[in-house]
């Protein structure tokens, strides 16, 4: 089974800040790290690999720097990583990004399944996935806790819902996104370092990957961030005093009008 | 009303030894003023003095066995900091009740209170610039106070590297019993031969004269008191489980946190072959001529047991998911880690460390490599789960019979004696068929053995083990207690590792800074009436 894995870099912070005057993300002196969500969909093809055989491939759109993220890839036991890079290619929005990386995916022939992470930490879309899969015309689920089976031509799994559970069945080729729940990523091995470390990594540009101009990086982004701010949390302190009766009095008159509690 | 204070200061009669005590009276002092006053009145009134912390302790040295408590639980501020500019050196002064993650989290965040700070110790802190700065003592019990750390001369994992907390404190303040004050800087006060003479703030002169016993020849040692000819007077204090004297205040030298640090653990197909692969690690074998130049801070041990008990625990408990899979195949486990101030500089040497593990008959693919503080964090998460794996099935045990309590060695042996103390050990458990596992600080040779009895009858089997291997321990060369101190609990074994004869020696040390015996009766050594 041949399986292209979508990685993304992101910013290794929680705590992601914004610069005011150009509205986009600081990047300085916050180490660039594995989308988290990415190494779940990473470890799942790896594990399907190990159990059935076949090729796991990692493909990115990024930076030239965006290589070592790949060669991190194969020391978690990928075989082969594909990075899309080209200054056509910045300033994507998620249309443009899943465009160009169909593109990407196309060049590295046939494939049996996608997997990719829910959503990246950055960005918080969840919408590269399934518009990845419309670009390459084939059936996608998204949010995938476990897979059940897989069999020649189909894929069954579970996907996480609202409400619960859902038990579905796919056919082949097609695109999963996964949630943390479907495993625990292994840490590589000294061995699986030394493997990455002289891997080389192939690489596509505009040129090479037939991409359309019109429909990569900013020319092929209809979305445009109009203002990104930061929510403020405001938290406020109120100190009850009097006697412990007094203080209940207090606490449950404030919670009242707080939540309505009855 | 020795009733009616139990059931309001119930706590404070106990601490993580699990052992319980009594007391007629407790104090929570402020300030140092506040110690010398509850000191001077006990010593009046003739009454037996405990001292606490955070009562983290694992050897009852906090457990009070009557008479008055004094909790510096309150004194718990960083109060000064000094920055020597010529040799690039960071000092702090700490109060005994600061805990060790308060520390932790002001100089992550290089953020001090310092309103009663003087004007010098607020410019020092210009100085910490770009710099991160830590306290190299590295407990497992982070929770633990900054005075209990230097009491017991605390030490942990990093200790391969680092050392004991000895090797950070650099100044000490101690309320002696009788009230007066001595201050002792690191140099200040050196024994000439055994003879030794220090001064008091008030003026009085104290002359003694050092004990004849001679101390192990361990990389980690907290049995009994420190002593060697022409040794820092400082040291005498540091581990003396708050027997000579209260510490007021604390004075830590700080280290340079370096940029890269990797923790690495590896599988082993067997204990024989973890050992030699520890051995490598500490240069005292090379192996097919690689010169392996890691220098880990750490090197911990998992015995075979241990990790079945995890991949067990893995099965069923959902509170060590996180961990990731102990496959059948993998044996025994070595974890290091390493500091350097580069992420290349470590993998140089990591890619030899590989080639050394296949050498010695492992497989350099079974290996878990965290190279990022988050992966690092699985490992610790992974080195934590074994003594909480323990703590769990203790538990369970005492709710059949409350009168078991977990049974943990602390005894480090000579390097060349290791193989030999494992195997003891090993053949020990499996003779008398106990359920037990042995993990712990390796590279200090410094094995912690836990049995987990399944009745009183093995409870009482395992106690008698531990005096059983106290001796052998002994025997070697080694050190009954290696990092928890003697405490009240370990005395017994004290007196495995020293004759009678040294044990009056260390008693009649006690009584020049002490003579009537007030200070923490009955730790380190038992408490016997009248002159020697």
């Amino acid at each position: 089974m041949k399986i292209v894995v979508c990685i993304k870099q992101v910013p290794g912070t929680n705590e992601v800040k914004i610069d005011p005057e150009t509205n986009t993300i600081i990047r300085e002196n916050v180490p660039a790290i594995i989308n988290p969500f990415d190494t779940y969909a990473i470890e799942e093809a790896v594990r399907i690999r190990e159990e059935i055989g076949g090729e796991v491939i990692a493909i990115t759109m990024g930076i030239p720097g965006a290589k070592d993220m790949l060669k991190e890839a194969i020391s978690l036991r990928i075989d082969k990583g594909i990075l899309l890079t080209d200054r056509k290619f910045a300033g994507a929005d998620t249309l443009a990004t899943s465009y160009t990386l169909s593109k990407g995916i196309e060049k590295a022939g046939e494939f049996d399944l996608i997997i990719c992470g829910k959503q990246a930490t950055d960005g918080d879309t969840a919408q590269v996935g399934p518009s990845l899969a419309r670009n390459l015309g084939i059936a996608y689920a998204t949010d995938i806790s476990k897979i059940i089976e897989i069999k020649k031509d189909s894929i069954k799994c579970l996907k996480i819902t609202d409400d619960g559970y859902e038990e579905i069945e796919i056919k082949l080729p097609a695109l999963i996104t996964v949630v943390k729940e479907i495993n625990m990523p292994k840490l590589p091995s000294i061995k699986s370092m030394k493997v990455a470390e002289k891997s080389e990594i192939e690489v596509l540009t505009f040129h090479s990957s037939g991409a359309d101009e019109s429909r990569t990086g900013l020319k092929g982004s209809p979305t445009q961030v109009r203002k990104t701010f930061v929510p403020v949390h405001e938290v406020k302190n109120e100190m009850i005093e009097g006697t412990a009766e007094e203080k209940a009095t207090k606490l449950s008159e404030i919670l009242i009008k707080l939540k309505g509690v009855d | 009303m020795p009733n009616n204070f139990a059931q309001m200061y119930g706590e404070y009669l106990r601490d993580e030894s699990r052992q319980v005590g009594n007391a007629e009276s407790i104090v929570f002092p402020k300030t140092e003023e506040e110690i010398i006053s509850s000191v001077k009145e006990m010593s009046r009134k003739n009454i037996q003095i405990t001292t606490q912390g955070a009562r983290t302790g694992l050897a009852a040295s906090a457990v009070p066995f009557g008479g008055h408590i004094i909790n510096l639980s309150r004194m718990n501020k960083v109060t000064a900091a000094k920055y020597d500019k010529e040799n690039d050196r960071f000092f702090l002064k700490v109060q005994p009740g600061l805990l060790l993650t308060e520390l932790r989290k002001f100089l992550v965040n290089k953020s001090f209170v310092t309103s009663d700070w003087d004007e010098d110790s607020i410019e020092a802190l210009n100085y910490m610039g770009i710099n991160r700065w830590f306290f190299a003592t590295d407990p497992t019990e982070t929770s633990a106070s900054m005075g209990g750390i230097a009491a017991c001369n605390a030490s942990g994992a990093k200790s391969f590297r680092y050392g004991s907390a000895r090797d950070h404190i650099t100044g000490l303040r101690i309320v002696l019993a009788d009230g007066d004050l001595l201050t002792i800087k690191r140099g200040q006060y050196i024994a000439k031969g055994k003879e030794f003479i220090m001064k008091t703030e008030s003026g009085r002169i104290i002359k003694g004269q050092l004990p004849n016993y001679q101390m192990p020849n361990v990389k980690k040692n907290t049995s009994g008191y420190y002593n060697k000819e022409g040794m820092d007077m400082l040291d005498l204090f540091i581990g003396s489980d708050g027997t000579l004297g209260i510490i007021s205040e604390i004075e830590i030298e700080l280290s340079k946190v370096q940029a890269a640090c990797w923790g690495i653990t590896i599988f082993m197909p067997s204990e024989d072959k973890a050992i030699d692969l520890v051995r490598a690690l500490r240069k005292e074998i090379i192996v097919d001529s690689i010169d392996l130049n890691l220098q880990p801070s750490a090197i911990e041990f998992f015995s075979h047991k241990a990790l079945e008990m995890l991949r067990n625990q893995q099965k069923t408990n959902p509170a060590f998911s996180n961990i990731q899979e102990i496959k059948e195949s993998y044996h025994t486990a070595v974890y290091i880690e390493i500091e350097k101030d580069s992420d290349e500089e470590i993998w140089s040497e990591v890619k030899k460390l590989g080639a050394v593990i296949n050498s010695l008959g492992g497989n350099e693919d079974e290996t878990w490599v965290a190279n990022n503080p988050t992966n690092l964090e699985k490992l610790h998460e992974f080195r934590h789960a074994c003594p909480e794996c323990v703590n769990m099935q203790i538990d369970n045990i005492k709710k059949i019979d409350k009168t078991i309590t977990k049974l943990g060695t602390d005894m480090s042996v000579p390097d060349n004696k290791l193989k030999e103390i494992i195997n003891i050990y090993n053949e020990d458990i499996e003779k008398n068929n106990l359920q037990a596992v042995i993990f712990g600080h390796i590279g200090d040779n410094h094995l912690h053995v836990n049995i987990i009895p399944r009745n009183i009858e093995e409870y009482e089997k395992g106690k008698e083990l531990f005096l059983k291997w106290a001796e052998n321990v002994s025997h070697m060369g080694g050190a009954v207690s290696a990092e928890h101190g003697v405490g009240k609990l370990k005395a017994p074994f004290l007196e495995k590792m020293y004759n009678e004869e040294e044990i009056k020696e260390m008693r009649k040390l006690k009584k020049i800074f002490d003579p009537a015996q007030l200070l923490n009766r009955g730790t380190i050594f038992a408490y016997e009436e009248g002159e020697i």
